[in-house]
């Protein structure tokens, strides 16, 4: 099933087409949220509340857009209504403090770890830097391409991430700095 | 090199997205020096979680075909009418609240005893007389009791 037939199907409320965009679409939209959010529990439920969006206001998209840039706007709004509504930046920032595992390299050290999670680094990163970053580097979007999910000019969305790779790259840098010295 | 330190210093000092935005497309995106202050996508993808590591959607797409049903059998919430509800009864709270002041203000004003003769004047306060329209007018001084605030109404002479 190509794209345009998942999207035929899911107007038709037919649940091979609605399964078929799950199993096409369900693990960027987690790998996004969980960028966004550092928290794989309220990333399944962002995924899930952004899948029951899409199904249900499917007929308000513009085929002129992109369908993936549609849908992970959604997706990327959910994240920040969740952000919003759990505040856990706390928790996520005193797990950073405590376990130097986390803040040392990426999320997936283990290939057979179940649950990855980004590393904590990420979460010194604003919550659209986050996102820029994700899409830039995961997706290959360009300014223009992130501009379309944040919702903003292609001006603001470079600075995002301009800002994102600066800052991980000086995190990262200081992290390297304190590992040979200590 | 140093124009990069300047473009970086100007980036700094000006936090204005437009003009940001112009320094990365003129000069960052395409100077070595800068890109090599950022983080390249394979460092950045190091950090982030990938789709390809997530395993099988199967999971996900339980928990969301349960949902799925579970919202198809439930009546379709009206929509919007949370929003006038809430909307006609900040209304009405902000009637309610100028009505009363406005009432409160008014019986206070015309309250026998509250006109220029009655009331002491407040500190450093003086009022020799008011015209209204080239006529002497009738004239009353309010002071709420322990303020420093001091209310003139000025009525034209009938």
């Amino acid at each position: 099933m190509d794209e345009q037939q998942i999207i035929e199907g899911c107007l038709r409320e037919s649940p091979v087409a609605s399964r078929a965009m799950v199993e096409a679409y369900g693990n960027l939209v987690l790998s996004v949220a969980l960028n966004v959010i550092g928290n794989r529990q309220d990333a399944e439920d962002v995924c899930q509340e952004t899948f029951l969006q899409v199904f249900r206001r499917l007929d308000r998209y513009d085929r002129e857009r992109s369908f993936k840039t549609w849908l992970l706007t959604i997706a990327y709004r959910r994240s920040l209504d969740m952000l919003r509504k759990k505040r856990r930046f706390s928790e996520f920032s005193a797990r950073a403090k405590f376990e130097p595992s986390v803040i040392s390299r990426g999320g997936d050290p283990h290939p057979a770890d179940p649950e990855p999670l980004p590393s904590a680094l990420l979460e010194r990163l604003s919550p659209k830097e986050r996102t820029a970053l994700c899409l830039w580097a995961n997706e290959g979007y360009t300014a223009g391409d992130i501009a379309g999910v944040l919702t903003c000019s292609a001006s603001t969305a470079r600075v995002y991430l301009f800002n994102a790779r600066r800052k991980i790259k000086a995190l990262l840098e200081k992290d390297h700095g304190l590992l040979q010295n200590g | 090199m140093a124009f990069c330190r300047t473009a970086e210093f100007l980036y700094d000092a000006l936090p204005l997205r437009s003009v940001r935005g112009w320094l990365i497309r003129g000069h960052m995106e395409r100077c070595p020096g800068c890109q090599a202050r950022l983080v390249g996508p394979e460092e950045a993808r190091d950090l982030l979680v990938r789709p390809g590591r997530l395993g099988d959607p199967e999971a996900l797409w339980r928990r969301i075909s349960v949902e799925t049903e579970r919202a198809a059998a439930a009546p379709e919430p009206a929509p919007a009418r949370a929003g006038l509800a809430w909307r006609l009864a900040a209304g009405v709270a902000m009637a309610a609240v100028v009505a009363v002041t406005g009432f409160w203000l008014l019986r206070e004003v015309e309250r026998p005893g509250f006109d220029a003769m009655a009331v002491a004047p407040a500190d450093r306060f003086e009022i020799d007389y008011v015209n209204v329209g080239g006529e002497p007018a009738q004239t009353f001084v309010y002071q709420p009791q322990g303020t420093d605030t001091v209310f003139i109404w000025a009525t034209k002479t009938p």
